[in-house]
């Protein structure tokens, strides 16, 4: 943009017209201010200018009217403080439950209300506007003197899916109390009109301004609906105020990573079979990219070498049919980082559906908004990512959406994609607040997809969190088995991570591998883009599942071999033929890859020493005895290993065989995927490198560079250039 | 509807004339709001917090002054309150929240924040000054007036901007 010069820039710009939401917001909340500022000075005044027997009376009827409440202690309070004051403090108090209320904020009841009046909210927000806000104001005060605030957090949340009797009957219970105290405000108003009646009737002409407004009392419940900032701003100024204050949050280095180490060194005469997961996550690589970005090191138990490596999208050629949705593409290449050793490319492309065939989707949107959520790259940013999947769905597609802090609730019942604005309004209404109670999110989350469960369809719950779970029952094992037995009925989850520094992504990990759907993490508009728009088929529509990987070694051709990566993805060997055993997913266009590093029999070193003793040599050893064959009696001297696949169609239960030998020259390889193949073991350098580079010898981050601009390509979203930008900050930051 | 008997009932008590008053002048606040952090919900927060306060002091409101140029004076402190509980709470602010109202507005109001941000750069009521002189089209008088400063160093702060800008776009021109 060209520089206009300040002033006359100044001088033509046009603010935008304000938001009619926030407008009716500020003028409800300065009114409140107002009367409360105009009421509290009558209250000053009132002694000095009442005569005598005017203060008597006055205290009569306070008398009277504490005789009459019951007793309640939170009448006393509200009566103290004279009619007018206490509305004004209740609007106070409301906005600090509120705090904890995050299913139940009013700024999104507001919106609800206001412009999706189809919507189902929680049900007592349900019930505004009109008297029973004002009870709900009420509610506030007298819970809180009686109850902890988490309790009252409890109290509020919705009726529904009370189980237990017990519950159902103190939830009652809790209903009887607050129509009790919807009497009790009613008389208490009533009173105070008497007494300002009465205040009129002793002549004094001086008081009489600013009675209580019916239409600004029933606001003001929703006077507390404000960005949190704001929030926070006022209640700086009103120190009277306490409130679980959830922006003093605060994150340091938190995030936690399950610890693995490298894959090992094999030597074909130990082991000769090497078997794996597909694993189609990113997680990491956006983790890594995020670190850097902030010009640190990652953590090594962060990188996945196999996550970063299938972040880039690969030109091994597609499968052309759904019933056969891929086909390996196998590449021998000369190892760059030791002289002598060969690198072994599986890709594998998942068969991409066409946008008009996908199934239709069920989708369900679990999002954290605790009060960790509450920074730029958290909640605004899943707002937006959402905003982007929605684009990429389908008018008939559903989303529902389930918050979950402190309490979870349904914010948005499932609601058709073709009523975009609908979803995008309770989406951007959300704000940041509470602890998080993710296992009661994941259950109401559950129960909503179940509810509108499409047959046939895609039916998965798309988690978007920071990564804690750490209210309720939140056991990572209970979680994963819940995921699990909900993945049998046909409903899937997927695992968002947003956010740094509290970051769980063992457990996000755990979730989705459970769940069969992906983790990915989401730093940046750009990600969402990727994971949600460009990927939105291989995020939301899975072509096969339980896909595992077998390699098996030819002793004569090879003598040892190491895969990189895949680490917290291995299998047994005979987890292999065995259907019960889960694997991972592939979506719709996915692209997995494998890179196994070999040492052609001859080369010079080997990483493991030739036994010295004659009866520690394989061929030699008890359990092999009975193989007398030679291995040169194979003659299959032209094969590096065999390769076999196994996966299973959306729905069926037998898994399907793909095999294909691995040969010594890999011909016929067009030119993309030669410089693919380049590309992928650049990628897998540089994991190395951030691993520790214990097995890439003199490889660094220069040679990375190197291969990595040789092999940019036409890089049409920039990604392998960012990738390139990201090996610099590790070379800048490793110095 | 005389603005002046309206401010009149209003201090008196009377929450109508108050609410009326609300209606009036929402938009200029806001307006200068937007102007002052160039990012539509920060505004939306500093107009509400300026609201609120206009109920508790407008009591103080003497008539001396246009109520314009008290109000900005109001909405100006409002703001610098909220800036400092911004950073109280390390808030960072949220360009994510912006809403796409055309890719017109969105680069001007990009080029706003970055403006802002550079006049903030400059020195204290840099911003300010500039804002009233320029996007309020106040004399360096009422400017003064407003931000409790004399007239000649208004002068002097619009000297200042004009000098530092003209040497920033001779600094990218020879850049590009």
């Amino acid at each position: 943009m060209k520089d206009p010069g300040i002033e006359n820039f100044l001088k033509n710009l046009k603010a935008p017209s304000p938001d009619p939401a926030a407008r009716l917001r500020a003028k409800r909340t300065a009114l409140a201010e107002f009367e409360r500022g105009h009421a509290a000075n009558q209250e000053i005044k009132l002694p000095a200018e009442a005569p005598g027997p005017f203060q008597a009376l006055l205290k009569k009827l306070r008398l009277s009217r504490e005789e009459d409440s019951h007793g309640s202690s939170s009448m006393k309070w509200y009566m103290n403080r004279g009619f007018l004051a206490g509305a004004a403090g209740l609007c106070v108090v409301a906005l600090g439950l509120t705090w904890v209320l995050p299913n139940l904020d009013p700024y999104t009841r507001e919106l609800t209300q206001a412009e999706m009046p189809s919507a189902s909210v929680p049900s007592s927000a349900a019930k505004l506007p009109g008297e029973e806000s004002a009870d709900a104001a009420a509610e506030a005060p007298a819970e809180a003197a009686a109850r902890p605030l988490e309790q009252v957090a409890g109290t509020s949340t919705p009726a529904p899916e009370l189980k237990d009797d017990a519950a159902r009957s103190s939830y009652e219970a809790r209903v009887r109390d607050d129509a009790r105290l919807t009497q009790e405000l009613a008389k208490a108003r009533a009173d105070a009109r008497q007494e300002q009646e009465a205040r009129g009737a002793m002549g004094n002409a001086r008081a009489p301004s600013a009675p209580p407004s019916p239409a600004s009392e029933a606001d003001e419940v929703v006077v507390t609906g404000m960005r949190a900032p704001l929030r926070a701003a006022m209640e700086m100024k009103r120190e009277a105020v306490t409130v679980i204050d959830a922006l003093e949050y605060h994150e340091e280095g938190r995030d936690q990573f399950g610890h693995f180490d490298n894959n090992p060194v094999q030597r074909v005469s130990d082991a000769p079979v090497s078997t794996f997961s597909a694993d189609v996550d990113t997680a990491s690589y956006s983790f890594v990219r995020r670190q850097l970005n902030d010009g640190e090191l990652p953590e090594k138990d962060a990188v996945r070498s196999e996550e970063m490596i299938n972040y880039f999208d690969y030109a091994w050629p597609a499968a052309n049919s759904r019933r056969s949705p891929f086909k390996p593409t196998v590449v021998v290449s000369d190892s760059p980082w030791s002289k002598g050793r060969k690198l072994v490319h599986i890709g594998i492309k998942g068969y991409d559906v066409d946008r008009g065939e996908t199934p239709d989707a069920n989708l369900v949107l679990l999002l954290d908004v605790s009060g960790s959520m509450n920074a730029p790259d958290k909640l605004p940013l899943v707002v937006r990512s959402m905003e982007l999947l929605l684009d990429s769905l389908k008018p008939g597609d559903t989303v529902g959406i389930v918050v979950y802090a402190g309490a979870a609730g349904t914010v948005l019942e499932p609601t058709p994609v073709r009523e975009k604005q609908k979803i995008v309004q309770a989406l951007r209404s959300l704000r940041p607040g509470g602890s998080t109670a993710g296992a009661a999110g994941i259950e109401r989350a559950y129960q909503l997809a179940e509810a509108h469960f499409r047959k046939g369809g895609v039916n998965r719950i798309l988690l978007c969190t920071d990564g804690d779970f750490n209210v309720g029952v939140s056991g990572t094992e209970a979680l994963k088995s819940l995921v699990e037995r909900k993945r049998a009925k046909g409903v899937h989850l997927s695992v968002l991570g947003f956010g740094e520094g509290n970051y769980r992504d063992e457990l996000a990990q755990a979730l989705a591998q459970n769940g069969n759907g992906v983790a990915a993490y989401i730093d940046t508009e750009n990600e969402a883009r990727k994971v949600l728009v460009q990927e939105a088929g291989a995020s939301l529509f899975t072509i096969a599942s339980d896909v595992k990987l077998q390699v098996e070694f030819n002793p004569v051709t090879v003598s040892e071999y190491r895969l990189v990566g895949y680490e917290t993805r291995a299998l047994m060997t005979e987890d292999f033929n065995n259907d019960a055993v889960d694997a991972g997913d592939v979506g719709a266009g996915h692209t997995v890859t494998a890179i196994y590093e070999i040492t052609p029999v001859g080369v010079e070193p080997q990483s493991v020493d030739e036994p010295r003793y004659d009866g520690n040599r394989p061929e030699n050893r008890r359990e092999n005895r009975r193989e007398k064959r030679a291995p040169e009696a194979d003659g299959k001297r032209d094969e590096y290993g065999f390769l076999k696949i196994r996966y299973k169609l959306p729905g069926e239960q037998e898994s399907k065989l793909i095999s294909e030998p691995i040969p010594l020259r890999s011909g016929g390889t067009s030119s993309a995927v030669k410089r693919d193949v380049i590309f992928s073991t650049a990628v897998a350098g540089f994991a190395q490198l951030l691993r520790g580079g214990i097995h890439t010898g003199a490889l660094t981050y220069d040679d990375v560079l190197e291969q990595a601009q040789s092999s940019k390509g036409e890089d049409r979203f920039g990604y392998r250039a960012e990738f390139i930008e990201l090996v610099r900050k590790a070379r800048e930051a490793g110095r | 509807m005389d603005d002046l008997a309206l401010i009149r009932r209003a201090q008196g008590g009377d929450a109508t004339s108050f609410a009326e008053l609300l209606d009036l002048y929402y938009d200029t606040i806001h307006r200068f709001a937007w102007k002052w952090c160039g990012h539509a919900a920060n505004a939306d927060d500093i107009a509400q917090l300026a609201c609120i306060k206009l109920a508790g002091s407008l009591a103080q409101y003497r008539f001396q002054a246009a109520f314009t140029s008290w109000l900005y004076r109001l909405v100006i402190s409002c703001a610098q309150d909220w800036q400092r509980s911004q950073v109280r709470h390390e808030h960072a602010e949220l360009p994510e929240d912006e809403p796409a109202a055309g890719a017109n507005a969105a680069e001007e109001s990009i080029y706003l924040m970055q403006l802002l941000d550079q006049l903030e750069k400059l020195g204290e009521g840099m911003k300010e000054t500039a804002l009233l002189v320029h996007a309020e089209g106040l004399s360096h008088a009422e400017a003064g007036a407003i931000l409790g400063v004399s007239e000649s160093t208004i002068s002097w702060r619009v000297h200042t901007i004009r000098k530092h800008m003209a040497r920033q776009e001779a600094r990218a021109g020879t850049a590009t």
